[in-house]
């Protein structure tokens, strides 16, 4: 997929664990890790302003658009 | 779950298994009328309480067409079901918005068509072959609430894959 999920560089730099950031805000470890690795489908606004305000960090930090190459 | 529905399941697989053996039953059935129509002309004939008069050579020939296209119906009704079997396993196991079903529905809707059609097809070949002294009375032809049901489940099947995609995505939100 073109977009692609920075959540292990934002982690990195707040020196925060996967299971810290599903503690604080309330979502499965299982459903953080499919956004880590790039296998959701799309994310809820819900899901993201609760990322962002953990993370202190704007959307655009979070997901970055990459085109994929032809092949 | 209420009551009504969960009864419901377990009577329908039986309900569906036993209609599977007596499609069969019923092909048996007419592939053996068909075969005696053909080894055993006149006996068949007789037992069927059609006398010699004119006209009678297009009436066989009619009887046998009827017989051999309502064979083709045994694999149409077989067809439906099994998918439909399939479909009630899946409600039983508890995940029934799968893309298979879509499809199942989906090939069930193309063999009601085709059951139409062949319903159609017999009655015009019945009421050709009719005559006043050997009146031929058979439950085929147009049905309304046949082709409403065809018409329903192409929709439903739309709506089916349409709802599977939407829970695919769902599924896929995080």
């Amino acid at each position: 997929m073109a977009i692609v999920v920075k959540l292990d560089d934002l982690l990195h730099d707040r020196r925060m664990t996967l299971t810290e950031l599903g503690q604080r805000i309330d979502i499965t470890l299982a459903n953080l890790s499919i956004l880590k690795t790039g296998k959701a489908r799309a994310i809820r606004f819900s899901t993201l302003e609760a990322i962002c305000q953990a993370l202190a960090c704007q959307p655009g930090d979070l997901l970055r658009f990459e085109p994929e190459k032809e092949t | 779950m209420p009551r009504s529905s969960s009864a419901a399941l377990p009577t329908a697989h039986v309900v569906l298994r036993i209609l599977i053996v007596l499609n069969w039953l019923y092909g048996a059935a007419v592939l053996t009328l068909l075969t005696a129509m053909i080894v055993a002309e006149q006996w068949t004939f007789k037992a069927l309480g059609i006398t010699p008069s004119s006209g009678i050579s297009s009436m066989i020939t009619g009887l046998r067409l009827i017989a051999a296209l309502g064979l083709l119906a045994v694999p149409l009704y077989h067809a439906i079901f099994k998918r439909l079997f399939a479909m009630v396993e899946t409600v039983r196991g508890g995940d029934p918005f799968v893309a298979a079903n879509a499809d199942r529905l989906q090939a069930i809707a193309r063999a009601l068509l085709a059951l139409q059609v062949l319903s159609m097809v017999i009655g015009g070949i019945a009421k050709a072959i009719s005559t006043p002294q050997h009146p031929l009375h058979l439950d085929a032809g147009f049905s309304t609430s046949g082709w409403l049901a065809v018409i329903l489940t192409f929709v439903l099947a739309r709506v089916f894959t349409a709802g599977t995609l939407m829970r695919e995505e769902l599924e896929g939100t995080v």
